[in-house]
Order: C-alpha cells, then structure tokens, then sequence
C-alpha cells in the first residue's frame, strides 16, 4: 500500500465524529491504493490522472461499505429519508401524534392563573405582551402545502423543528407566533420573524405540547442577545398551556 | 497578474491571506450559528460547492482577468453592488482545498500557483471594493463596511424619505423587506447569499444608515427562477435605511449586522429605494418621486415578491435530493460570478455545472456526513490537517489549531509541488436547462446580448476621468469645476441634489432635507 503525504503528521491523528473519521479514512485508503496502482510519482498522479482513476463508482463504494454495516444515516432534509429510506433513518416527521419532549425543558404545575408551565424558547425580541394562540406542529412540506391550500388557522402558534427561513417561506407571516425548537435568535427564522414582526421563540426547549393546546408565550421576556450566548446566560421567554380541561 | 512567481515573498503573502481568512472563518461560522433546512440538504451542498469552487476558480478568475483585472472589476462592482464576495470567494475555494487534503487527494502542495492566485485575485478585488476605506475586509475595519464614496452617500441622505413606524411608507418598507429577505433566503436555497449589506454610515449624531442589497431577485442566472421570477421587474434592489438612536456596532463579512440597542421596526426612520446592475450608470432610484409613489412601489414589489415565493416554494419542494444538492451548490460556487457578468465572459457551461471532478464525490454527501465534517472543518476545527502543535493557540479558542492549511515553505527548496488543478472539466447538473432570459437594467436580454453590452459598457465614474478621483483629491479640490462634474454624475437623478456639485457639506444635506 502506497503512503500518502498526509500519513506522516505530527499534531493531527484523525477527525473527532467517527462517521468522518470512516469517510475519510476510506478516501485515504481508495487513494493509497489508486496510487499504487498508478505506478506514478505523486505530482504526476495528482495532475495526469487521479480523476481518472479515482472513479464515481469507488466513491459509491465507500457509501455502500458502510450501509452493509447496518449504518443508517441521521436525515436533516425531507427528501433524503424519503427517497432512501433504506440509507437513512426515519425521520418521524409524520408521526400525527408527535410532540417535542426535551429533556431540558421546565416544567411546572398549574399556577394560580391557571397556567402551566410546559418549556422555554430564546425571544427574538422582546414584545409589549404576551402572545395566546393555539399550538399546530408545522414539520413537513405536506402541512406548509395544506396550509398553503386551506388557510393558516387563525391564531396559529407553529410550533417548528427547522430554524431556517424556506419550509415555511410561503405561510410564515400568517402565523400569530412561531416556537422553534433549533436554532438561535440569529437564524434566519429568527431574522425573518423579527422582519415580519412576529413574536418567535429560538432554541425552544419544550415537553408535551399537544397540537391544539392553547400556549402563551412570555413574549415580554428579555431578548437573548449575542452577549447572553456568548456568556451562557438564560434569559428564556417561558411556554405555559392554558385553559386546561 | 495571472501567472504567478513562487516566491519566499509570494508564499508569505499567500499564507497571510490564507490565515486572515482561517480566522475569520471560525469566527462567523460559530457566530452566525447553524444553517438548518428541512428542504435542503444545506451541509452536503456546502461541501460540494467547495469542491467545485476548488476544481473551477482558478480557470474562472483567470478568464474573468483576460478581459477586466481584479482590481477594475473592484471599481465596477463598488459603482454597482455585487453579492457577499469578501468571505466567499477565497474561503469557498480554500475550504475545498482543505476537504481534498483530508481526503488525501491533494497534498498541501498541489495545486501552489492557482491557490496562490485565487488569494491574489481577491486581495486586489477587495482593496478595490474597500477602496474608500482602505481595509482589505469588514474584518479588518472592526467589522464595518464604508463602502461608497461622499457623493452617493449624499444622494442617499438627501432623497431618503422620512417615515414613522405606522405610517403608510414605514409598513410598506418594512413589509417589502420581510418579504424580500424570505424570497432572498428560498432563491439561495437556505442562504443569505440574496442579501447584503454596507454602511454604516454617519447621517447625525443619533442617526446612521445602512445599504442593504436585495440581488439576483428576477429572472437571471439560476434556472429556478425562469418565469417565476418573471413578473419582478428589478433584477437588484438596494434600499437605503436610516436609523435613529440605534448604532449599527458590527457589520461583518458575511454582510451581516448587530447593532446597539437591538434593531426594531421603529427605528427606521428613513428609507429610499433604488436599483443598479452592471448597465446602469450607478444607482437609479426607484419610485423616489414621492413619499405616496416609494409607498406604492413598495407595495406593488411585496406583492410581486410574494407571487415569486409561492411559486417557488411549490417548484422547489418537488425537486429530487440530486436537484437540491445542485442547487445549493450552485448558489454558493456561483456567488462570484458577477464578477463574470461584470467582465462580460459569463457563461452558462463555467457557473451552473458542477465540473466531473467535483461530481464524483456526490455518493459521500449524505446529511450526517455532510452535517458532521462541516462541523469540523468550520466550527469545531478538528479535522487532522487543521491541527497544530501544542504550543499554538487558536484565535477566539486558543485551541491548537489553523483553521485552512498554509504552503510549506520547503517548496522553495525542494521544489516538490504541482502548479495547478489544470483546465476545467466538463461539468453536469440536475437541474432544468436555464433559458436565455436574463433581467438587466436595460431590460430581458438574451446572454450573448447581455454580455456584449457589459464589454463594452464603462460607468461614467470608471472612466479614465474620474476613475482615480478620490475622497482625498475631492478633499482638496471640491472647489473646481472636475469635482463638481464628479459629484454631478452621483447628482443627475437626484430629487433634492441635481446639479448641486461638490461643495455641500452633510450639515447641508440636513438643510435642503428639512427644507431650509
């Protein structure tokens, strides 16, 4: 087996996450081996043919290792578990009964206003009052289309896992607030909420929030600045359920 | 400039470049936070586009400078706005770079002169953006970005039109810019690559504006939006914003801003609306007649905006993973290729493919990986080839750690390296073939119409006249007749300065804008 320049590294041994680590050592080694295939000096290897004989089908291979390990991949976007799902694994985003249950999230029984406590999220910005609607999980493309059909009920608090500002591009400002369980108060959800005006809670830590409940939101809160991230201060904006039957 | 010496003096320029970059890099990736998109696979993108960045630059840039140098294309794009180059550009690439020597592919000796080019390119590109201010980054101006010259900035101070939080053309601005951001981040595929922003700049004591650039919003470049970006009659839409009692503190690389207290709808106070590509003779204001006719423009543009986001919100949840992935990358490779159009060399095969050297790698960008090693590259720096020795302490973290890989000198001696990646490849793409369609300032041209007019086309304050007449020559000539024709070019559109010349003070700005 042929041994490549990066072989030999005094400060660097491999990568943190195992799966990179996998990747690229399989890449090294789908290199070593083409090299010396090669027969060729490496500056005539890297330059002449190393697209030639570092293929698209060994690089596949790679990929294909692993998954006959049992691998299965953590999807992020929609359509990786749903056009392979043999690769990835269920992302569980149509679960219709689905809530978030964070382990971090405070709770607290029923207060004397008949409030209780069920998490906290980071407040974009701070509002003049709190914010009363109703809780609808906003997690696939599916919902943001029938919404997009049918109309975004009324008093709508989504309540999404995706801190980015396109799954929920064409409804967003139809929404009376949104929880967003990822993300920080400079995500572009964020930005977007603060530019449409809507109250919004980042990095929203939250335990059996049910779709319909009734929330309110501590809008009033302090908003979470760079520095309160930067210094690891809490300054969460509370969720509590209200109504309770 | 193409050809570039490997010198002592070149290799410690380039690696300068190359670490100003490094630690930049890791302070906005774990400043700006996480990109998240249940649509798009946005790590995996990332990775590939820093692939195709790495394989296509050299050859690109190079073909962009046989027609205009970097430096001319600077002066161009100041006149015009371009997208976010200052971090992009030369971190897209070398991060490509960075994955190939994990991977094992290159060696930190491959590919010396087109790096040492690429970082040469946009040193030059960038001290001729940041002209006015005499940085090379935002970074290095304490993260402020004083882009435009006295002139303009006189012309956007006087013509801004006074609003209130609640009136008609506060929410009509306001609305016009949400709707906008949200349009900007679906076109850029999850990215704010659709959006920056310049300034501030100093309008009173308690008032400061900020330029913040709507681009590539019509039909252009990228095929997704053909025909649903029809119906938008602006390719670039700048608006000017002045604030009061709320100081802009940090405007970044990335043209993002924070400011000192939180910015809040109500400290708008000011807004103006203007649009400039590289056809138009600076900026040309938009709907600035009147208070009522900015308010109605604004309202008729969200309208516009909000169309082109349903559709194309409805257009890009169908496509498949592959046409995601060829998106996104394709956002983040090509968001230098203004700088072509600026050139007039643009072409469709060079900016909306993804070269055969960079596609082979497409069945490793699944989401855990794609999440996990761009987490290492950028906000972790883990990965083996950015550690160091122990002694060694990190920018920010002080960590033992170098975000990008320098040359090793000892090439000078040995002479043990490769010059370059070698031509572009042919390149592929998932995507619908783009028509040729193509919103400017002088209406949809077809490409080779588009850049035949941009070749031949110079701004007038890029023409050998008033090319080099600068904030220090009008300093001790705002007196003469060629200072008052400089100023008279920013001038002719201009409600409130028209034909006023170069005498005019802020303070007097105030004045004619209140009426005095």
């Amino acid at each position: 087996m042929a041994k490549l320049f990066e072989d030999t590294d005094k400060y660097g041994y491999q990568s943190d996450f195992p799966i990179v680590e996998a990747y690229n050592s399989a890449m090294k080694d789908l290199v070593r081996k083409r090299f010396a295939e090669s027969g060729k000096q490496w500056n005539d290897f890297v330059a002449d043919s190393a697209y030639d004989d570092i293929t698209p089908a060994d690089i596949a291979n790679i990929e294909q290792r692993l998954l006959a390990y049992g691998y299965r991949f953590e999807p992020s976007a929609m359509s990786s578990a749903i056009e392979r799902p043999q690769a990835y694994k269920d992302s569980g985003l149509h679960d219709a009964d689905f809530c978030f249950e964070h382990d971090n999230a405070p709770t607290a029984p029923i207060d004397v206003d008949g409030r209780e406590l069920r998490g906290a999220g980071d407040n974009v910005v701070t509002r003049n009052a709190n914010v009363v609607g109703i809780a609808r999980y906003v997690r696939t493309s599916d919902k943001v289309l029938q919404y997009l059909t049918d109309g975004v009920p009324v008093d709508t608090i989504a309540i999404v896992d995706d801190s980015g500002g396109t799954l929920t591009a064409p409804i967003l400002e139809k929404f009376k607030a949104v929880i967003c369980a990822g993300g920080t108060t400079r995500s572009h959800l964020a930005i977007l909420t603060r530019e449409y005006g809507i109250p919004c809670f980042m990095n929203a830590r939250l335990s059996g929030v049910k779709e319909g409940d009734k929330l309110e939101l501590e809008a009033v809160a302090k908003a979470k600045s760079a520095e309160d991230y930067a210094n690891g201060l809490d300054v969460s904006g509370k969720v509590w359920r209200i109504n309770i039957k | 400039m193409t050809d570039i010496n490997i010198t002592y003096a070149q290799l410690l320029e380039t690696n300068n470049l190359i670490q100003q970059n490094a630690d930049e890099t890791y302070w906005l990736c774990a400043t700006r936070t996480v990109q998240e998109s249940k649509i798009f696979p946005v790590s995996a993108y990332i990775l590939f586009s820093y692939l195709n960045c790495f394989y296509r630059y050299p050859t690109l840039l190079r073909k962009i400078e046989a027609q205009m140098s970097a430096e001319e294309v600077g002066d161009r794009a100041r006149n015009q706005g371009v997208k976010i180059i200052a971090w992009t550009l030369p971190c897209f690439y070398l991060l490509g770079r960075e994955m190939l020597i994990n991977w094992g592919v290159i060696k930190p000796t491959d590919a010396v002169a087109d790096v040492a080019y690429v970082l040469d390119f946009w040193k030059r590109f960038q001290l001729s953006w940041h002209r006015n201010n005499g940085n090379i980054t935002n970074k290095q101006a304490g993260h402020r970005a004083q882009i435009m010259p006295e002139q303009r900035l006189q012309v956007f101070h006087a013509d801004a039109f006074e609003c209130r939080e609640g009136d008609p053309l506060h929410k009509a601005a306001q609305s016009f810019m949400a709707t906008t951001a949200q349009y900007g981040f679906l076109v850029s595929c999850e990215s704010r690559l659709t959006m920056h922003n310049h300034g501030p700049y100093k309008i009173a004591d308690n008032r400061e504006m900020l330029v913040r650039d709507f681009r590539e919003l019509s039909e252009y470049d990228v095929p997704w939006l053909d025909g649903v970006g029809q119906n938008i009659p602006y390719n670039n839409l700048t608006v000017t914003m002045v604030l009061e009692n709320c100081h802009i503190n940090l405007l970044d690389d990335w043209g993002s801003f924070e400011s000192e207290p939180e910015m809040r709808s109500e400290h708008m106070v000011a807004v103006g609306l203007y649009t400039a590509d590289n056809l138009t003779d600076g900026h040309i204001p938009v709907g600035m007649g009147s208070k009522e006719e900015l308010t109605n423009t604004f309202n008729d543009l969200t309208e516009r905006v909000k169309d082109a986001t349903g559709k194309l919100w409805k257009e890009m949840s169908g496509w498949t993973r592959d046409q995601q992935l060829d998106a996104g990358a394709l956002t983040y490779f090509a968001v230098v290729k203004e700088l072509a159009h600026i050139a007039g060399v643009y072409e469709v095969d060079d900016w909306m493919m993804i070269d055969e050297r960079a596609e082979r790698f497409r069945p490793l960008l699944n989401d855990e990986y794609g999440n996990l090693f761009l987490g290492e590259l950028v906000g972790y720096i883990t990965t083996p080839s950015q550690r160091m020795h122990d002694y060694t302490m990190m920018q920010h973290t002080g960590q033992p750690a170098r975000a990008l890989s320098y040359f090793p000198y000892s090439i000078l001696d040995d002479g043990d390296y490769t010059k370059s990646v070698g031509p572009m490849r042919p390149g592929s793409s998932n995507l619908p073939p783009k028509s040729d369609r193509y919103r400017t300032s002088e209406g949809v041209l077809s490409l080779a119409e588009y850049n035949r007019r941009s070749r031949e086309f110079v701004p007038s304050t890029c023409q050998d006249r008033y090319r080099f007449l600068c904030a220090d020559w009008v300093k001790y000539h705002y007196d003469t007749p060629l200072a008052d024709e400089l100023f008279n070019l920013e001038q002719k559109h201009s409600r409130l300065l028209k034909g006023k010349g170069a005498g005019l003070l802020r303070a007097d700005i105030e004045k004619l804008r209140n009426g005095d």
